[in-house]
């Protein structure tokens, strides 16, 4: 290196050092780091961008996405909107609040947003893919295969040891049987629902096809589940129990339950 | 209206920055690679809960941008579900179908979603990503 290359380097460093960085500047870096996952770096970056800029809608639409992955989502959904008073079209804004709604179980909130989203910008893959997901749930149901469940009797139901949460659904969500209480029952097949719902979205997406078994494990128990003809069942179960195991648990109450489909 | 906008629009005018590597960065794509070497899956994506795609091995028919809206939107069910019905933190999920496996693992930083095969080792690609997550938990708390 030069002389002169080494001075000029030098100077700019200096002068690097004691310019005052812009908003835009700190948010471009901000978006780096995020997509370094280097959070907490950009967080503090974007903070300091909108105390400088606060009408940037890229600065707040940067603060949504670190509160969503930092969980807090009040907070995100605050910041969505304040892209969506900067610029009423912002589609990732509107993207934003769509998934918000979405996992809040606000179907019918979810869709203006993503019907908005897609109307302002067509070419928005994930958008459609959200969108093309929540149509299925809200369709009216096809000619689909008929699926008979006998009257469910709890005394001849081979319950495996420690078996808790047994739930049996439709998959439009209507409740057929669940144990515990009312509360539980009613958040079992909400839930289980909607893992259905989205992870069938996603096997169809792939390519895969209808979704048939299923495994959720927590850190201290796992779900099994089975699928077919229009219904759901689950059992909850240790968490050791392997993969196989669960699964022949859950394929015998399913015949115990004499569900034919 | 406001002048359209791409939808990827987190980047301000002034054109795009040069990644910079980093260890956490660096953390998520040696794990990805590992786990897309088992025998029997096809690829994988780490995305975030916002729905970005930190790392992406899938074969080039597989949409991802639609893919890892979706494997978003269901990493955050099965962890709000574990949460809600006290089942502990939301560690693993797999689904499979008539034509392949679909697995999801859960971190602080975000979702790992494998496309398998169908007849894919189940129980051994559950327990590599049981341990790529738990990897990725420390790369969360030590940056």
């Amino acid at each position: 290196m030069g002389l002169a290359t080494f001075l000029e380097r030098t100077w700019s460093g200096i002068t690097g050092l004691v310019r005052p960085r812009s908003a835009a500047s700190l948010f471009r870096l901000a978006d780096q780091y995020r997509h370094e996952g280097r959070y907490e770096d950009a967080a503090e970056l974007i903070t300091e961008g909108l105390r400088i800029s606060p009408n940037i809608a890229v600065g707040h639409l940067l603060d949504a996405y670190l509160h969503v992955v930092f969980r807090e989502m009040p907070a995100a959904r605050a910041s969505f909107r304040r892209v969506l008073a900067l610029d009423p079209y912002h589609p990732r804004a509107l993207f934003g609040l769509a998934r918000i709604a979405l996992e809040e179980g606000d179907i019918e909130g979810c869709r203006p947003f993503l019907d908005r989203a897609i109307q302002y910008f067509p070419d928005f893959p994930e958008a459609k893919a959200l969108q093309e997901m929540v149509a299925t749930w809200t369709a009216p149901a096809a000619a689909s295969v008929s699926t008979a469940i006998g009257t469910i009797s709890a005394e001849r139901l081979r319950l495996p040891p420690g078996a808790r949460d047994l739930v049996l659904t439709h998959t439009d969500g209507t409740l057929v049987f669940a144990q515990g209480g009312e509360e539980r029952q009613k958040q079992l097949a909400l839930h289980m629902t909607q893992v259905y719902r989205i992870a069938s979205a996603t096997l169809a997406r792939a390519g895969l096809g209808a979704l048939r078994r299923g495994v959720v494990e927590g850190a201290s128990e796992t779900t099994f589940l089975r699928s077919d003809g229009g219904v759901i069942l689950g059992v909850t179960l240790a968490r050791e129990v392997e993969v196989g195991a669960g699964l022949v648990q859950v394929g015998r109450l399913w015949t115990d339950l004499n569900i034919k489909v | 209206m406001a002048d359209p906008q791409p939808p990827v629009d987190s980047t301000p005018p002034g054109g795009s920055s040069v990644p910079r590597p980093s260890s956490r960065a660096q953390a998520f794509r040696e794990t990805l690679f590992e786990l897309i070497r088992l025998d029997g899956v096809r690829g994988g994506l780490i995305v975030t809960p916002d729905g970005l795609v930190i790392t992406s091995e899938l074969p080039p028919r597989f949409p991802v941008e639609a893919l890892a809206a979706l494997a978003a939107t269901l990493g955050r069910e099965l962890e709000l579900g574990s949460s809600r019905l006290e089942r502990g933190a939301f560690r693993t999920a797999l689904f499979s179908a008539d034509d392949g496996t679909v697995f999801v693992g859960g971190s602080p930083v975000g979702y790992v979603t494998l496309v398998a095969d169908r007849n894919v080792n189940n129980e051994g690609v559950r327990t590599a990503l049981g341990r790529a997550v738990d990897r990725l938990r420390g790369s969360w708390r030590t940056p």
